[in-house]
């Protein structure tokens, strides 16, 4: 970790990241969706000659625009900040990799934008054929914005060895999960933007509601159970380590095993909506707004288990086998343990330097560099109470041990980074975790 | 003396020469200022009209109302660009700040999201007899505070040597970065320069849609705004650390002549949109101060840039010596994708402005 640490107590700044993103994921999704059904349903539409319909759609094109404009952008933009300020360095790298894929999916997203406006803004002024190419485009805009995050997203789970030899951009985009988390990414944003819409037919005018709800509520069952083989086909493309860390840890009582069985729990609640908008097939009439509500809640449970299933999958990397989760990069851990790690960060050293360059302010100054990305002193994966039972000789020769880079002799390593620093320093470390329970 | 705690940059290479990722950087932040302008300055101007509450004022309101969410979108989504380049070029600088004022950086976003939805609501009563003239007033302040976050980041990344004792200050990262002198003027310069970029662009739209009111209210905007950057202005110049300030005033280098001209161009537009904006001046009157004005803009995004250079050139970081290796591929992708929006937007833009169809023409 080559800059400042945010030093977040209690929550932890990984959290900060985990937020936001959850609530940008599940709206970005869901707006990919919606603009699929909104192109669909207008089709049908036009096709039937329903004005009635086509004017309600209007009004979800705007809700669309709305929710789009001010929470799916706003948190997008959250997530950039947040990112970079729990992990500038592992944010700066990802930059360097994609930057012309980020522009592109930039280009994709005004798109979307300039295409949901126009609609909005100049719809009297269409002819329902435009009106037709509109919400397709703003559809296609939006998909294929999911199609190139899904790259990079994938990249961090699986760079693959042709991308760490050449850093060129299409080895690292085309790699072993992409396909898979293009489509499981697409399906859940159908079922996403189908209870989404499903919601809004919920109470739209009762002669409506059944020409909404009933192909609304396929649309959206098609959603949930493509899903169900798309996830499994995705798992299947994870990286032979990241299968065994989930499967490895599906039981015990460690933290680790408790939010599997959380996200598991999620991906179980994800397929309950399957269930629910059968009602709004066979009794489209009684259909209401809650019971969509309800199924949009248990799939973004779902849906949100499943990232974190997926970033939990990439420890002890933030990108795999490239850069730690704190980041630092594989090939460095040689350097500073064999160099120092203060001596080569200037940021570690200045903070040591403002307590008095003691050996806690340098064990302090170490572990705020190298552990906070994942734990806090105190509060969420609290160190304190992870080793209150250990004496203050255990917690030295437990950070020494972290050095090791042997799986044989570091049990940790599967899921925690090895210590990158010399013996010294990780007795530093060790002092300082001890001083945690006043030892 | 101990070297200051700059990153190293990230070791892989950039993806095309850095001017080119700079000029990229100038363009891209140039259409968002635009927008921002538009969206951020016209709120202002829209909720102070708002409270004045005369006839004439609630036209403009409504006129001018409709046209606010479209421009705070692309104001966000034009903005996403530049922070990409900005990071790419100036990463080491950008992520040290703004992690070094966590908090507040953080908070920008519901800042924005607050002010979004706020000025949603003001524009959704301008059609109603009941205008949310709070609503209008207090998303504007929300929006002008985003501004105060990003300046407060952008100011921090160029003062290295106050690195130390913010981080010391506040580990948490919750301190604002007020020890810097050049804050509250930059501040002050840039969203006064809303206001009057808003107000030349009202006025531009009142005389191309003939609507005197608007022509009028908007260059008494421009030159309120204008003039009292004679203060602001000149409080942020003298306030630049010495080389910098050494650099603007030199009257030879490509800064200081940038400052002079783009100066001297806003001034011109400033005495020219006082006769326009009398009673009985022509419409035409007002293009002359409005091409100045955006000319002045414009120069003054340039100068931006090239105090930041020479800012960060003191500490020994020359943008220019970044090593690249270009990715012809990717680059190749990006050009084509621009090239599919251009054509997606003019296509689109003109049937934004066609005639409204015929009753027998709306059947499917």
């Amino acid at each position: 970790m080559n800059h400042p640490v945010w030093d977040l107590p209690l929550l932890g700044s990984g959290w900060i990241i985990g937020i936001i993103s959850i609530i940008h994921v599940s709206i970005a999704h869901l707006v990919v969706g919606a603009g699929i059904w909104l192109a669909f349903l207008e089709d049908r539409a036009q096709r039937a000659g329903d004005r009635e319909l086509q004017a309600w759609l209007r009004g979800r094109a705007k809700a669309l625009l709305w929710l789009s404009a001010i929470f799916g952008a706003g948190t997008g933009v959250g997530i950039w900040v947040a990112i970079g300020l729990v992990n500038p360095t592992a944010t700066q790298h990802l930059i360097r990799a994609f930057v012309m894929g980020w522009a592109i999916e930039w280009l994709l997203f005004a798109g979307e934008m300039a295409t949901l406006i126009v609609l909005v803004r100049a719809y009297d002024r269409l002819r329902p054929r435009q009106r037709l190419i509109l919400y397709g485009l703003y559809a296609l805009c939006a998909w294929l914005s999911l199609v190139v995050i899904s790259g990079i997203v994938a990249f961090m789970l699986s760079p693959g060895a042709g991308w760490t030899t050449t850093h060129a951009m299409g080895d690292g985009f085309f790699n072993a999960t992409y396909l898979p988390s293009v489509l499981l990414r697409s399906f859940v944003s159908l079922a996403l933007g189908g209870l989404w819409a499903l919601a809004a037919g919920g109470v739209a005018p009762p002669a409506l509601k059944p020409r909404i709800l009933k192909p609304t509520a396929l649309f959206t069952l098609a959603g949930v159970l493509l899903t169900v083989p798309a996830g499994w086909y995705y798992f299947q493309s994870f990286p032979p380590a990241a299968r065994e860390l989930v499967l490895g840890n599906l039981k015990g009582a460690t933290g680790l095993a408790q939010g599997f069985r959380w996200a598991l729990l999620g991906l179980g609640a994800y397929l309950l909506p399957a269930l629910l908008v059968l009602w709004g097939v066979f009794r489209p009439a009684t259909f209401r707004r809650p019971v969509a509500l309800l199924g949009l809640l248990l799939a973004c449970w779902g849906f949100g288990g499943f990232e974190w299933i997926r970033e939990v999958a990439r420890k002890p990397f933030v990108i795999r086998d490239v850069m730690y989760s704190n980041g630092i990069r594989v090939e460095q851990v040689a350097g500073y343990q064999k160099d120092g790690f203060l001596p080569q960060n200037a940021w570690a050293r200045t903070f040591a330097a403002s307590k008095g360059d003691t050996d806690l302010a340098k064990g302090e100054a170490l572990l705020r560099s190298q552990c906070l990305a994942c734990h806090t002193r105190d509060g969420y994966r609290s160190l304190k109470v992870l080793t209150a039972s250990n004496t203050a000789e255990d917690n030295v020769l437990l950070i020494q041990g972290l050095r090791e880079l042997d799986p044989a002799l570091n049990p940790y390593l599967d899921r925690m980074p090895p210590f990158a620093g010399t013996e010294q320093e990780a007795e530093w470390v060790g002092k300082y975790l001890s001083s945690l329970n006043g030892k | 003396m101990t070297p200051l705690p700059i990153p190293a940059p990230d070791p892989l290479l950039l993806p095309m020469p850095p001017s080119a990722l700079k000029a990229l950087l100038l363009v891209t932040f140039t259409l968002h200022l635009l927008a921002v302008n538009l969206g951020v300055g016209g709120s202002l101007i829209a909720a102070v009209h708002a409270l004045r509450g005369k006839p004439e004022d609630r036209d403009l309101v409504r006129r001018l109302a409709p046209m606010l969410p479209a421009a705070v979108t692309f104001a966000i989504t034009l903005g996403i660009a530049p922070l990409l380049f900005v990071q790419l070029i100036y990463g080491p600088f950008f992520y040290t700040a703004s992690v070094l004022m966590a908090v507040p950086w953080l908070a920008l976003i519901f800042l924005l999201m607050a002010g979004y939805t706020l000025l949603y609501r003001f524009v959704g009563s301008a059609g109603s007899e009941s205008l949310h003239a709070f609503s209008g007033i207090a998303g504007a302040l929300l929006l002008l505070s985003v501004g105060l976050m990003l300046v407060n980041v952008t100011t921090l990344s160029l003062r290295p040597d106050l690195w130390a004792a913010q981080a010391a200050a506040s580990p948490q990262g919750l301190r604002m970065n007020t020890a810097d002198p050049t804050l509250w003027s930059r501040y002050l310069h840039m969203v006064v320069g809303f206001a009057a970029m808003a107000g030349l662009l009202l006025a531009g739209w009142g005389a191309w849609r003939d609507h005197a009111y608007a022509r009028r209210a908007g260059l008494r905007w421009f030159i309120a705004a204008t003039a009292s950057q004679l203060v602001w202005g000149t409080w942020l110049l003298v306030q630049q650390p010495a080389p910098v300030l050494d650099l603007l005033l030199d009257g030879r280098s490509a800064a200081s002549l940038t400052m002079w001209i783009s100066t001297g161009m806003g001034a011109l537009a400033l005495f020219m949109a006082i006769p326009a904006s009398q009673g009985g001046a022509p419409a035409r009157a007002v293009w002359a101060p409005f091409w100045l004005g955006l000319g002045s803009t414009l120069g003054m995004i340039l100068l931006r840039d090239q105090a930041r250079d020479a800012s960060l050139a003191a500490f020994g970081f020359h943008p220019g010596a970044l090593p690249h290796k270009t990715d012809w591929l990717s680059l190749g992708v990006f050009a084509l994708t621009f090239a599919g929006l251009a054509i997606l937007l003019i296509v689109i833009l003109r049937w934004a402005v066609q005639p409204v169809p015929a009753a027998g023409e709306e059947a499917p």
